[in-house]
């Protein structure tokens, strides 16, 4: 069944359509999550490989 | 205010992987040295086992699996132990992976120059190793897993995204690329033939290059940067679009490998589109890595760490513009097959990993032991020393590579070849490949001297596991508006998850269709599976590695038409278990061999090249004419073929040997009518290599 599917999407066009939408999807998502987060959470995480070991 | 835990991080493993990195990285570059001296002189092939075709891949396995594995494993389980506040779950799984992974280093290291391997590039290692990789590797996930799961910071900083997307994404890879069934203790047959095993191979072989050289050091960037520059990453958003842009898209840029092959043309165009989209996060990476050390430039003058950094980051952005230019398909007309590509992986693994680990480890060491850098002067000069190296061995790449291509491509005006012997273009660029040679022994020298620095380092100290005291980690109380991706940042397993989706999304739209879909290879009914003799001769050049310097794939330029023949066709490879189309061309494409010269020349060539062909750098195979061939697996070959659909008619294998004498018997009578007489000659492995040789792209040649 799979081969039939796969063979009549006829040329792969549809291949490199999906994955310019996937591509887009994430990208486009990834940026908006990370333009709403807020500033003190941003810099706690870009200060966590500053941390001294303590004892 | 909370309870305290109090523990101990494992430093002892951490020491034991920065050990191993520094050893192995110093092997791997020495095999480098003298594979690079064999194409000068090829009269270091002085013995089997020591031939360019058995050593080349020892080499970059080396580089890649032990120098930068190891990396991986001593700054990971630094970092993820700090950054997580936790001690690795388990100190079995920690020395579980610590001692298999140096066990299957070990085991490469015999068996590749003994000639066991399955001629995939950067995955040549046979069966078993293939299943202790996947062990020791999943063991390593685990550990990490459980890590994060007892954790007592809650949110997980990019590095640790970083090291579980490069978790999945090689396990992934690994297992899809041994699909293979064993034949004997130490052989194999992979699953994939012709076009399809070409393009599982560079989906491999490409996200080998970006999910173990890079998106693990990725992580190491972003978390011994900023500890060297001692100020937080310069933007911690764009270290997020970083990596969700790269590992989505670096999965589907594996067929920028496979231009103008046989590979049909949508899957070279997707290769094309997402090898050009890299750039984006790859430079947005880079500038995030350099912006970093704004303000502490005059630092970066005198901490020979922070140097190292700025080169490692600096190469990791040529290499990263340069790799998506390569992958426009009229510039890789001109590079593929050359030194061009030599030069370019270089750029990344002396530049980009060589000197990451470097600064990683002068940072390391003095702090796991306790002391002081031995010696800042000496560090300076391992720098210095570094880059030249690199310097003097892209450089005559380039130039190799550039010059070598130009000549394969020069035409007379009335229209030939002006280079019809392909050996002038190669002892045209002998001189650059002498400087190449000179400039890895440089790299070298400075890596030797880091060992020596860092053990003065380390003599007469100890590593004590480190105690340290934090407080568990605290429930989460959910904010409003922060759901999604505080839940992913949080969450390892949904990070897992997604990462997984994500990579599988590229791997599996562009293999499946190659896979299921038939008329992606158009069949041609001339072409026969070989025959059992031809088969033991082909088993005979993967195992000598010819295709570490021949290729078998011509693309369709008259250039290359004119010198080898007609063009590839995709349907000339189905029997090809595995292919064998190569990367290199430091010898000429074999593909349309079949018929060019008579028996006696490939034997006597075979023997000793520079009889047939003055000057040639091709190593000499006597020992061809001496040994044996080994029949005792041709049937069980067979057999395995046939279940892989080639069509051997049923019951052949029984008789299979039967065909393989009288073969072998008509080569015997045709060396003979040219008078080459030896005792025993049809027993020989020459005469099935012959076989093998006289065979090629004969099936579809045009008449
Ligand atoms: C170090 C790289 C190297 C390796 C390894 C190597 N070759 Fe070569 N080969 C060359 C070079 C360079 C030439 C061109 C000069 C010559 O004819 O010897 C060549 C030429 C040839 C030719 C002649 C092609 C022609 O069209 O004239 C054949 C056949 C050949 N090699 C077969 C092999 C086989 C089989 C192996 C493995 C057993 C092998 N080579 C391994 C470098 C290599």
């Amino acid at each position: 069944m799979y081969k039939y599917i796969l063979d009549v999407a006829g040329g792969i066009n549809w291949m490199a359509l999906f994955a310019l939408m996937t591509f887009l999807f994430v990208f486009v998502t990834s940026i908006i999550l990370v333009f709403r987060k807020n500033n003190d959470h941003i810099n706690h995480m870009a200060s966590l490989p500053l941390e001294e070991d303590q004892n | 205010m909370n309870q305290k835990d109090i523990f101990k991080y494992d430093d002892k493993i951490v020491r034991n992987f920065a050990i191993a990195t520094a050893v192995w990285g110093v092997v791997a570059m020495l095999v480098g040295v003298y594979v690079a001296f064999e194409l000068v002189f090829p009269s270091l092939n002085v013995l089997p086992e020591l031939t360019f075709g058995r050593l080349r891949p020892l080499h970059t396995n080396a580089a890649i699996f032990a120098f930068v594995g190891n990396g991986i494993f001593a700054g990971t389980y630094y970092s993820l132990q700090r950054l997580l506040k936790a001690r690795m779950w388990s100190n079995f799984l920690s020395s579980f992976n610590f001692w298999g992974w140096q066990a299957i280093i070990v085991a490469a290291a015999i068996s590749l120059p003994l000639g066991l391997t399955s001629s995939h590039e950067y995955a040549e290692l046979e069966w078993p190793i293939d299943i202790a990789i996947a062990l020791v590797w999943i063991a390593f996930g685990v550990n990490m897993f459980g890590t994060l799961i007892k954790r007592r910071e809650q949110h997980l900083y990019v590095a640790i995204w970083f090291y579980i997307a490069t978790c999945v994404t090689v396990t992934v890879l690994h297992v899809v690329r041994s699909l293979e069934i064993p034949v004997s203790i130490m052989d194999s047959i992979p699953v994939f033939a012709g076009v399809q095993d070409a393009l599982v191979q560079w989906w491999y072989g490409h996200n080998a290059v970006a999910f173990f050289l890079t998106t693990p050091y990725l992580g190491l960037m972003y978390y011994f940067l900023p500890k060297a520059a001692k100020r937080p990453v310069y933007s911690y958003k764009l270290s997020i679009i970083h990596f969700w842009g790269l590992i989505f898209i670096y999965i589907w840029a594996g067929p920028h490998h496979l231009l103008y092959t046989s590979l049909p043309d949508w899957a070279q165009s997707l290769g094309t589109v997402f090898s050009l989209m890299l750039i984006a996060p790859s430079w947005g990476g880079m500038l995030n890595g350099l912006l970093t050390l704004r303000g502490a430039w005059d630092r970066v003058r005198t901490d020979p760490i922070l140097k190292f950094f700025v080169v490692a980051v600096s190469a990791y952005g040529m290499s990263t513009l340069e790799g998506p230019l390569l992958a426009i398909k009229s510039i890789n007309a001109i590079s593929h097959y050359t030194d061009w590509t030599v030069a370019h992986v270089h750029v990344g693994t002396l530049g980009w990993n060589g000197m990451l680990t470097f600064g990683m480890l002068y940072w390391l060491i003095p702090r796991l032991y306790s002391t002081k850098l031995h010696s800042v002067k000496l560090a300076n000069a391992h720098f210095w020393i570094a880059t030249l190296g690199t310097v003097f061995y892209v450089v005559p790449m380039y130039w190799a590579g550039w010059t070598q291509s130009m000549m394969w491509k020069a035409f007379t005006p009335e229209g030939f070849l002006k280079y019809g012997n392909f050996l002038e273009t190669v002892t045209q660029i002998i001189p650059m490949y002498a400087i190449r040679g000179i400039g890895g022994t440089i790299y070298l020298l400075g890596a030797i001297l880091m060992i020596y620095n860092l053990y003065m380092t380390a003599k007469g100290h100890r590593v004590e596991d480190k105690e340290v005291a934090y407080p568990p980690r605290e429930k989460h109380i959910k904010e409003k508006g922060e759901y999604w991706h505080k839940w992913i940042e949080r969450k390892p397993i949904q990070m897992l998850l997604l990462a997984t989706v994500l990579v599988l999304i590229g791997g599996i739209i562009e293999i499946l269709p190659m896979v299921f879909i038939d008329k992606n290879v158009p069949k041609i009914a001339s072409v026969q599976p070989y025959t059992p003799l031809e088969l033991e001769g082909r088993d005979i050049y993967i195992r000598e590695g010819c295709n570490n310097c021949h290729s078998q794939m011509i693309r369709p330029f008259r250039s290359e038409t004119e010198r080898y023949g007609d063009f590839s066709k995709s349907g000339e490879f189905v029997n090809d278990f595995p292919h064998l189309w190569g990367s290199k061309r430091t010898g000429p494409d074999l593909h349309r061999l079949g018929g060019k010269y008579p028996d006696s020349w490939h034997y006597n060539h075979m023997i000793d090249p520079t009889s047939m062909s003055p000057g040639s750098i091709m190593p000499a195979y006597d020992w061809l004419a001496k040994d044996d061939l080994d029949t005792k697996y041709t049937a069980a070959k067979i057999r395995v073929m046939q279940t892989l659909g080639v069509p051997y008619e049923h019951g052949y294998a029984d008789i299979a040997l039967d065909d393989l004498s009288a073969q072998a018997q008509v080569i015997v009578e045709n060396l003979a009518a040219d008078g080459i007489d030896q005792e025993n000659l049809a027993q020989k492995e020459i005469v099935a290599l012959i076989a093998y040789l006289q065979r090629l792209g004969v099936d579809a040649r045009p008449k």
